[in-house]
This record gives C-alpha cells, sequence and structure tokens, in this order.
C-alpha cells in the first residue's frame, strides 16, 4: 500500500484532527452519491477503498483501536442498485437492471426496448442508461416519468434530485457559484471582466476572442 | 469559434496564471509554426483548455510576437498537446466553414469561402496529419447537419455529435484509465460547450429562423426562454458541468490541477450564467477598457 499519510495528503506530523478533516474532505470528494450512475463510478470506489485503508492505517499506527466505525461509503453502492436477488433468469426489467450495473448500455438498451409496458421502473432504467451515456436531458425526463408515475417511490426521486440539485454534489471548500444563482451581472460578468490571457490586447482583440 | 471555456482567473495563484497565459502563448506559436500566420485567427481559450486538459507539464520559453514584437514573452515551448489542440483547432475550424457555406447568406457565404480558402493549405496538412481525428470530425460534423436539417428537437442528440468529437481526443493517450477519464471529462466538456453555444445563439436564430436546439427542444415561440425552460436549460448545463468535475477528481492532472479546477468548479458556471443573462459579450469589452486604463 502507499503511505497512508501521502493518500491523505496529510504531513505524518498531522494531529488527528488534522488527519480526519483530510480524510472526511477526500470522503466527501469520492462518495457514492457523486458517483452514481457515471461510467467512472469503479475508479471513484477504487479511491474510496484507498482512503478508507489509508485513514484505518493511520489510526491503527496511533493506536485508536477499531477505525472501521467512523469510515464513510459502506453503506452506499457506486452503482446505486442493489442485486436484489436479480440473476440472468429475471425478468426483463430486472435483466436492464443488472445489465446497467455492469455498464453493458448497449444490453440495457436492447432489453428495454423489447418492453412494451412502460411501468414508472421502465423510465427510471431508461433514464439511468441516459445518465451514464451523459444524455442528461433525456435521463431528466425519464425520470421525472417515473416519479409522476411512482410518487412514493424513494429511488426514483433520489435520482431525480441528485440530477435537479447541484448543491447536493461535492465541491470544494469556498465554490459556491451555480448557473443559475450567480446573481446576474454584477458578480459573475464583472469577474469575467479581468478576462484575457494575452496581455497585448491592445494590438488587437483579434488574438483574444 | 467557440471561446466559451474559461477558468476563473481570480481562483488561480499568480504562477497559475502565468502559466495558463504562456500555454495560451504557446497555442498560438503552435499554430503559426505548424500552419503558417493565417491560422493563428483560429487560436481560442477552448483548445488552451484542452491543452491543458492533455499535458502533463510546462515547459516555457521566451519569444516576441506580434502581439508583443518589442518585449518577449513567456511561451509554452513544443508539446505534443499543443500539438494536438493545434491540430484539432485547425481540423474543426475548415469543417466549421465549410457548414456555414451551406447554410449562410450569400454575401456570408462568400466571407466563408474567402476563409475556408485562406485555410484550405492548412486544413488538408492537418487533415493528413490526423487522419483519425480528421474522419471523426467529419462524421460528426455530417451528423449534425443531418439533424439540423431534419430539425431534431431534442437537446443530448445534436449535443452528442460535438460531445463525442471532443470525447474521441481522448483515443489519443496511450494509459487506459486516464484516457477513459478524459474521454469523460471531454465528452461533457463537448455537450457543455455545444448547449452553452445554442444558448448563446437562442435570439438570433429565433429571429432568423435557423435552426437551434433550444428554441425545438421547450417549443419555444420566440428568442426568450419561459422559467421552466430556463430552469431545465441551467439543470441540464450543470449537471454536464458536475460531471466535469467528477472525472477531474479522479486524475492527478499535475501543473494544470489549479486551472482545471477553476473551470470546472466555477469558471464555467459563471460563463453560462453570463451566457443566460446575455452579458458574457458585454465582458471582454469592459475588460478592454480597463486594461488600456492599467496601461496608460
Amino acid at each position: 500500500m502507499n503511505d497512508p499519510y501521502q493518500v491523505l495528503n496529510v504531513p505524518s506530523t498531522a494531529s488527528d484532527e488534522e488527519v480526519k478533516k483530510a480524510y472526511r474532505e477526500l470522503a466527501r470528494k469520492y462518495h457514492p452519491d457523486n458517483y452514481h450512475d457515471n461510467p467512472l463510478a469503479d475508479l471513484a470506489q477504487e479511491k474510496m477503498k484507498e482512503i478508507n485503508e489509508a485513514y484505518a492505517a493511520i489510526q491503527k499506527m496511533r493506536q485508536r483501536g477499531s477505525a472501521a466505525q467512523s469510515q464513510y461509503g459502506g453503506q452506499s453502492t457506486y452503482g446505486g442498485y442493489g442485486y436484489g436477488g436479480a440473476s440472468a433468469q429475471g425478468s426483463p426489467l430486472q435483466r436492464a437492471r443488472l445489465a446497467i450495473q455492469r455498464n453493458d448500455l448497449h444490453l440495457a438498451e436492447q432489453l428495454l426496448a423489447s418492453i412494451s409496458d412502460r411501468t414508472a421502473e421502465w423510465y427510471f432504467l431508461r433514464g439511468a442508461v441516459c445518465m451514464r451515456r451523459g444524455w442528461l436531458d433525456e435521463a431528466l425526463r425519464h425520470f421525472r416519468q417515473a416519479c409522476a408515475m411512482d410518487p412514493g417511490n424513494p429511488e426514483y426521486r433520489q435520482a431525480l434530485e441528485r440530477l435537479e440539485n447541484s448543491a447536493q454534489a461535492y465541491r470544494p471548500a469556498g465554490f459556491e457559484v451555480f448557473t443559475s444563482d450567480c446573481g446576474g451581472g454584477s458578480l459573475c460578468g464583472g469577474l469575467l471582466c479581468s478576462y484575457c490571457l494575452c496581455n497585448s490586447c491592445m494590438g488587437g482583440s483579434f488574438f483574444c476572442l | 469559434m467557440f471561446g466559451y471555456v474559461r477558468p476563473a482567473m481570480d481562483r488561480l495563484t499568480e504562477e497559475e496564471r502565468s502559466d495558463y497565459g504562456a500555454l495560451y502563448c504557446g497555442l498560438c506559436h503552435t499554430l503559426g509554426r505548424r500552419y503558417g500566420p493565417v491560422s493563428r485567427w483560429v487560436l481560442n481559450y477552448d483548445f488552451t483548455f484542452l491543452a491543458a486538459l492533455l499535458s502533463g507539464g510546462l515547459e516555457t520559453e521566451e519569444r516576441r510576437c506580434i502581439a508583443s514584437p518589442f518585449r518577449p514573452k513567456r511561451a509554452a515551448a513544443r508539446d505534443p498537446a499543443l500539438d494536438l489542440a493545434a491540430d484539432l483547432s485547425v481540423i474543426l475550424a475548415g469543417y466549421k466553414l465549410r457548414d456555414e457555406v451551406l447554410d449562410a447568406s450569400f454575401l456570408k457565404a462568400q466571407g466563408c469561402r474567402a476563409a475556408g480558402a485562406a485555410l484550405g493549405g492548412a486544413f488538408r496538412r492537418a487533415s493528413q496529419a490526423r487522419p483519425r481525428i480528421a474522419e471523426s470530425t467529419r462524421r460528426e460534423m455530417d451528423r449534425l447537419l443531418q439533424l439540423e436539417r431534419e430539425g431534431c428537437p431534442t437537446l443530448d442528440e445534436p449535443a452528442d455529435t460535438f460531445a463525442s468529437l471532443l470525447a474521441g481526443i481522448a483515443g489519443e493517450v496511450e494509459e487506459p484509465v486516464r484516457r477513459r477519464i478524459l474521454h469523460q471529462l471531454l465528452y461533457h466538456l463537448g455537450r457543455w460547450i455545444y448547449l452553452v453555444d445554442a444558448l448563446d445563439d437562442l435570439e438570433r436564430d429565433a429571429g432568423e429562423g435557423q435552426y437551434n436546439p433550444i428554441f425545438l427542444r421547450y417549443g419555444l415561440t420566440g428568442g426568450v426562454l419561459t422559467p421552466e425552460a430556463r430552469r431545465d436549460v441551467v439543470i441540464t448545463l450543470d449537471a454536464s458541468i458536475r460531471q466535469m468535475a467528477a472525472a477531474f477528481e479522479l486524475w492527478d492532472f499535475g501543473r494544470w490541477s489549479g486551472v482545471i479546477r477553476a473551470a470546472v468548479y466555477e469558471g464555467l458556471y459563471r460563463v453560462g450564467n453570463g451566457v443566460l443573462e446575455g452579458t458574457f459579450h458585454a465582458a471582454p469589452r469592459a475588460m478592454w477598457r480597463r486594461g488600456e486604463k492599467e496601461h496608460i
């Protein structure tokens, strides 16, 4: 394993509190919630594992006993879908779910296309495929349809909320601007004003726009 | 051509700002060296950012140029990432001019033809240097043209053409994990650029009856977004930026981390907001005036 302090990006002289803070920040960054229906979820999962192991190793070195209790990412899954006993012999919807989990989007699309009875779950799974393909507007439409057909379903609602609500996702401390709310021209437009990479703009806007 | 991708400069350290400026200069010199001085007009911020994503580090040299003929400036030295960004700039400009000739009014078409002729040699050389990229660019631009002619009323389909085109650049990267991460990051960068550009052109396209996916997707009657359409456009733009940020966090971009972070956590949101509010194009002019005062 790599040096656990290096993994958490803290010096070995860091206090327990500093180590914990660094760990929490990284765990927030690679949390499954940020990589739902993301084709790179497996890489985030590896990162999370590395971070958890590093934190556990440091705690062990510092003889703080069991570290596992305070770790993140234990309950949520990166794929976002539990196996739920579905097998290759399951219904086409169950098989589509499994295919999405394996990131076999082509098969998932084929299975979904073969189903004529479009239930809330069908729309939800179709939305999940779109998310992974990066077709985010279609994903939004399908998730909304799933929620409209089955408003009480927490899985569908969470998927929709994750897509609609920017504020949920990880951002480094101090970054909080969104497209919708950075207050018109005053703040954001103003800061764009300082924009020029080529400091000889006087010579001609030609080079700068 | 585009020029929407801008890191939040005030989030950068002095050194990072200087590095990014040197990269921009380096891209300009690379264009000049590979394709002659005329090609330099295709230079823009988006391809500078692309070079930062593809580049491992930065070596600089002091160089004079038209914009700074007397005082040498710090510019990135030769770098394969700059070569790639320059080649793509020229290829894309060539296809964009071709498509504009097809759709433009007579006078504008003449202008595009002239520009296309001026760029012709550069375009042929770039296409020969990067046959795979030239081929995928042709394929995706043809697909986009087809969707435009059909009046495709979705956002994702036309955006997928430009997104796939940019994502294809990741194919030039050897290391498999880095390639996957860049593929995802570039896909959403391309998607975002396409949609922000459509948003920027909405009023003009609606007035001229030109194809605009946002106009058609929300069934608008003029060049102004309804509150619902505005909310949904913002959701979809922000979601692509978040996908870029999530991909960015999975790789160590070394020297360029600060620049990329300042784009995917703030710069792109600001630009999107500027376009949405109609202040984006006013800003550079204001900058110009302020620049003059500083120089005096």
